[in-house]
């Protein structure tokens, strides 16, 4: 029996994510969808591993905005359920939202975002607590690992007691990190599906799940969020630590929580600072907001990213401006706390230091030259791909394609490992300046094509991979070949979601719950809108680059080119390697004229290195995954491969 | 430290590959001979175009020291290669000069004139001189590549004059350091320049054998640029596939374009559009450091018999010596020219050299900057000043 599944009353560790899966089975989940990204992922992937124990259906949906639909259907049958994400997934998935709040819903239905404060796995540091403020729904935000696990079993009866979807959020430190959760009750019995549908229009129960007529639905969304502010007043979600009066008094949510405890310990603060820890925060609850609003003059709000519970508190403090004296806010407006990036303890004492003119115990006055020194003797890295990437063999077959072309042509970036080309230039061989969201390089570069008549004569190229390309691509690439945009697009298809831990894709023949279900073939799909398609192993150099220099040449039409090699960490490659390379030291040019270190200079693959002795390169036998394509690049063939003996 | 240079810190001295990009690539004088490809895996021909493919951040690269259009002393090449004597400021040194032609008429019949290069690289070949030729060879989309050849037999397949630039000297580059070749390389007057460095510049580079034994040198006025000549034949609707040979016929203004089926003509201030930039920054029309220069012969009024012709420089010790072989042998049949012929010849070239000089310092905008031509150079001196008082 998994972890998963302990017992009531056990005492377990889990992760974060496990905590909010928990939570899920304890309330019965039925239907379970998401896409992956990080730190969300293992939502998913651990109820995927007790489908079959638990009779739970669940999916890795096509895109973000699919995962909710499908996750709405079954709440629209009466079963729970619940769609996971990270946050700028909200942003794919909110026009349905928009509609879906406002038709409402059935079963429990819960929107799990997994945010990603100061982008340490994005690209973005997106903020989807504003969608419930702008889309009326409820957010609820737990703070600690047995709270993930409480909040989002609470969030299902919620939902069903409002008929609206409630969304729950949780960030990297809260979904990343483990903790302790005492376990509750899994439900025995489970529930059937049937959809109702003949009831009255504005019977969102038994009537058809619309979002018309619009302005009666939208006032009879609004009734219930108002029935939620009532129900927030009592939660015990929301908790006051601290003396009765004190001199600040800080309003926090999520992890920010622990920051804010932490930061009080480290000053001694004790007495002075209360802390008001929201679990409920939107809508937020008047009266409990009031009561300790009153409990001093100065307030400060600690949370991540956007000012949300800061505007928010100060909307209401506006509005209550008679019954209580006008205080002074601290935040993100008045630059207490930085307005981008993740915080921590550090971070909070220092605004704490600051507003209450406390001294903190220093650190000796050579400390800061003295890491200084230490840090200089810290080798120099930077992001880049795994040995044996096939993304480094693609960016290396692009890269000369595009110097031999001689345009000036220029990748147009999407969302995955692949991303680095953009993130770290010299990974990518300085192809790719543009990176932007998931399907958003092919919708780029079907508008730069369209710039020749004002000029433009650079070849546009643009890449993604094969999950992205089912997820936001599809419409893009069907909007170059309609509108006629000369580009080169390349699947990047290393067969699987490789970036977020190889869930599968519509493209694999198995689900998330390990079924075989029909692949949906790229290369068919791209033949169908009407491109000229190519296939190729990345790591056969010649054959690649031949094929992109000829796209590049041909002009006036869409091209895709699909390069295809499996992950070199994916399940089925991680170990094996097909050859087992080695430097010949004495044909090897190491820095002298005529080679000057290809290898270990340019091309950087993190299996080769460099003896500074010697003056030769080395092959890392450890770090090498035998993909051989270094040996294709020695000018010297002082690589040598042969084939593996395992 | 930029991240380019990760852990290894940056060179202060401008690499040689980028003097190499911003002295000749982007001044557009790149004569694409490859002098500068297949040292390294950094630069490439692509088509006729020479292309930086990686960053380099050497100092003293080969790349930079053999390219025929960076600074050298080309005085001093001139003495070690040349009888300081023979040499002529028009046309470099002359030992001999006569018109000549491959004794096979069925050699003739392949070749673009007499047949002298293909009937000299098969008695060197014969007599141990050279063991292997390296002679420019195209396919069917005019692409070219210096080809490798180690049979007399095949010399005859690649006899015509092919008017695009040929990455030649890359195709060298790769036997440098093989001590078994004694290699022969036909070329032009850049690729010609570029192989003289290569065995007079001293640099940096361990001690790697030079195989080249003879260069056997054309005459070129200039080479088409690949993309504009393809331009050229669609227009005048000939396929690159279909083009058999072309010519310069004497006198009459015009490039000749073969296919089996057809003779085209095209006006030469068609075919100048397409010249290559670099070429007209050129000052050699006759391959002035090769052991032999050829190229068509020009005489007399009677076109049909003059194009069975060459003429021919005999400028080195070797050249002299394989020219006598071969004619010892029978394979080459040579007259003396008429007196008018090399005259004739001297003033084609000194008139290629004036225009040379005054393309460049109109590039330069300077007399002082003659980019890859120095004016102490007493060949340059002389006809920069005549171009001067012309003007």
């Amino acid at each position: 029996m998994t972890k998963l599944l302990s017992p009531a009353r056990s005492k377990v560790l889990f992760l974060g994510n496990e905590a909010i899966a928990r939570g899920a089975l304890e309330a019965g989940v039925a239907v379970a969808t998401g896409y992956p990204g990080t730190p969300s992922s293992e939502v998913i992937e651990s109820l995927a591993h007790v489908a079959s124990e638990r009779n739970l259906y669940v999916e890795w949906s096509v895109n973000e905005k699919v995962a909710l639909e499908v996750a709405a259907a079954a709440s629209f049958t009466g079963l729970r359920s619940m769609a996971v994400m990270k946050q700028n997934g909200v942003n794919v998935a909110s026009d349905f939202l928009l509609h879906l709040t406002a038709s409402g819903t059935r079963g429990g239905l819960v929107l799990v975002s997994c945010e990603d404060p100061g982008a340490l796995s994005s690209v973005n540091e997106g903020e989807s607590r504003y969608f419930a403020r702008m889309l009326e729904m409820p957010l609820l935000e737990p703070s600690d690992f047995q709270e993930a696990k409480d909040l989002t079993k609470w969030a299902f009866e919620l939902s069903e007691q409002i008929g609206n979807v409630v969304m729950l959020r949780s960030v990297t430190r809260m979904s990343h990190a483990s903790g302790n959760v005492i376990c509750g009750k899994l439900p025995v019995k489970s529930r059937k599906a049937h959809f109702e549908y003949d009831g009255s229009v504005m019977d969102s129960s038994r009537g058809p799940m619309i979002s018309t007529p619009v302005v009666a639905k939208h006032l009879l969304h609004q009734q219930k969020l108002k029935a939620v502010e009532a129900l927030f007043e009592k939660s015990p979600f929301n908790r006051y630590f601290g003396a009765a009066k004190p001199e600040l008094l800080m309003i926090t949510s999520s992890a920010c929580f622990l920051y804010a405890e932490e930061a009080i310990e480290m000053l001694g603060l004790q007495k002075r600072v209360g802390i008001l820890k929201l679990g409920t925060t939107w809508p937020l609850p008047p009266k409990l907001l009031e009561k300790h609003l009153r409990k001093t003059k100065k307030i400060l709000i600690v949370e991540e990213v956007m000012p949300f519970l800061e505007e928010n508190v100060k909307i209401l403090a506006a509005g209550l401006a008679n019954r209580i004296a006008i205080n002074t806010f601290h935040g993100k407006y008045d630059e207490t706390l930085p307005s981008a990036g993740e915080l921590n303890p550090d971070i909070v004492a220092a605004a704490l230091c600051h507003i209450l003119k406390v001294k903190r115990k220093t650190l000796p006055a050579n400390y800061l030259s003295d890491s200084q020194k230490a840090a200089a003797l810290i080798p120099a890295r930077e992001q880049t791909f795994c040995a044996g990437c096939p993304h480094r063999a693609s960016f290396w077959n692009i890269h000369n394609a595009i110097a031999l072309d001689g345009r000036k042509g220029f990748v147009c970036g999407d969302i995955g490992c692949y991303s680095m080309a953009a993130l770290s230039p010299a990974t990518g061989y300085h192809t790719m300046p543009t990176l932007h969201s998931m399907g958003s390089g092919t919708g780029l570069a079907s508008g730069f094509a369209k710039l020749a008549q004002f000029g433009l004569d650079q070849p546009i190229l643009t890449v993604c991979g094969d999950s992205t390309f089912y997820h936001a691509v599809i419409p893009a690439l069907i909007n170059a070949q309609h509108n006629r945009a000369d580009i080169t697009f390349i699947v990047l298809d290393n067969a699987g979601t490789a970036m977020t831990g190889f869930q599968p894709h519509p493209g694999l023949a198995i689900s998330a719950m390990k079924e075989a279900v029909p692949a949906v073939d790229i290369a068919a799909i791209c033949s169908a809108i009407g491109a000229k398609v190519a296939l190729s192993d990345p790591f056969d150099l010649e054959t690649t680059r031949k094929i992109l220099t000829s796209f590049l040449a041909d002009k006036g039409l869409l091209k895709v080119l699909i390069l295809r090699q499996a992950c070199a960490l994916s399940p089925e490659k991680k170990g094996k390697k097909i050859f087992d390379v080695k430097v010949n030291e004495l044909l090897c040019l190491g820095d002298a004229c005529g080679c000057n270190r290809l290898c270990t200079r340019v091309f950087r693959c993190p299996a080769l290195t460099w003896d500074r002795t010697t003056k030769k390169a080395v092959v890392d036998e450890v770090i090498c995954a035998g993909c051989g394509v270094c040996a294709s690049i020695c000018p010297q063939k002082a690589i040598v491969k042969t084939e593996a003996s395992l | 430290m930029g991240i380019s240079n990760f852990g290894y810190p940056m060179n202060k001295k401008p690499g040689s590959q980028t003097k190499l990009k911003k002295d000749v690539l982007e001044q557009s004088l790149c004569t694409g001979c490859g002098a500068c490809v297949g040292l390294c895996p950094y630069q490439v021909v692509y088509h006729d175009r020479t292309v930086q493919l990686h960053d380099c951040d050497l100092t003293d690269g080969k790349c930079y020291a053999f390219c025929p259009r960076t600074p050298a002393n080309y005085g001093q090449i001139r003495e070690s290669l040349f009888d300081i004597s023979d040499v002529t400021p028009e046309i470099g040194a002359v030992k001999g000069y006569y018109l000549s032609r491959a004794a096979d008429p069925a050699l003739r019949a392949k070749s673009q004139h007499g047949g002298t290069v293909t009937a000299l690289l098969g008695v060197a070949m014969d007599e141990g001189l050279i063991n292997s030729a390296i002679v420019s060879s195209r396919n069917e989309e005019l692409k070219e590549e210096g080809r490798l050849i180690e049979e007399k037999s095949q010399l005859s397949d690649y006899a015509k004059s092919k008017f695009t630039v040929s990455p030649t000297v890359a195709a060298f580059n790769q036997l440098m350091g093989d001590v078994v070749r004694k290699v022969g390389v036909v070329a032009t007057p850049c690729q010609a320049l570029a192989l003289a460095k290569m065995k007079t510049v001293r640099i940096k580079d361990g001690d790697k054998i030079n195989p080249l034994n003879l260069v056997i040198g054309l005459f070129c006025g200039w080479t088409l640029s690949v993309e504009s000549f393809h331009r050229l034949l669609q227009l005048y609707q000939i396929s690159p596939a279909a083009l058999t040979g072309m010519d310069i016929p004497p006198g009459k203004n015009i490039l000749e374009l073969y296919t089996n089926e057809s003779v085209t003509s095209v006006p030469m201030a068609e075919v100048d559009a397409c010249v290559r930039t670099a070429c007209r920054y050129c000052i050699d029309s006759t391959a002035e450091f090769a052991d032999l220069s050829v190229g068509a012969a020009r005489f007399g009024g009677d076109c049909d018999e003059m194009r069975g012709w060459n003429q021919i420089i005999v400028r080195s010790y070797r050249g002299k010596q394989l020219l006598e072989l071969a004619v010892a042998q029978g394979a080459l049949e040579i007259r003396e020219a008429p007196a008018s012929a090399l005259q004739d010849l001297k003033n084609a070239a000194a008139g290629k050299k004036r225009k040379a000089l005054k393309n460049i310092v109109e590039k330069s905008r300077s007399v002082k900057n003659l980019l890859y031509l120095s004016g102490d150079d007493p060949v340059v001196k002389k006809y920069l000043s005549m171009e001067k008082k012309k003007r």
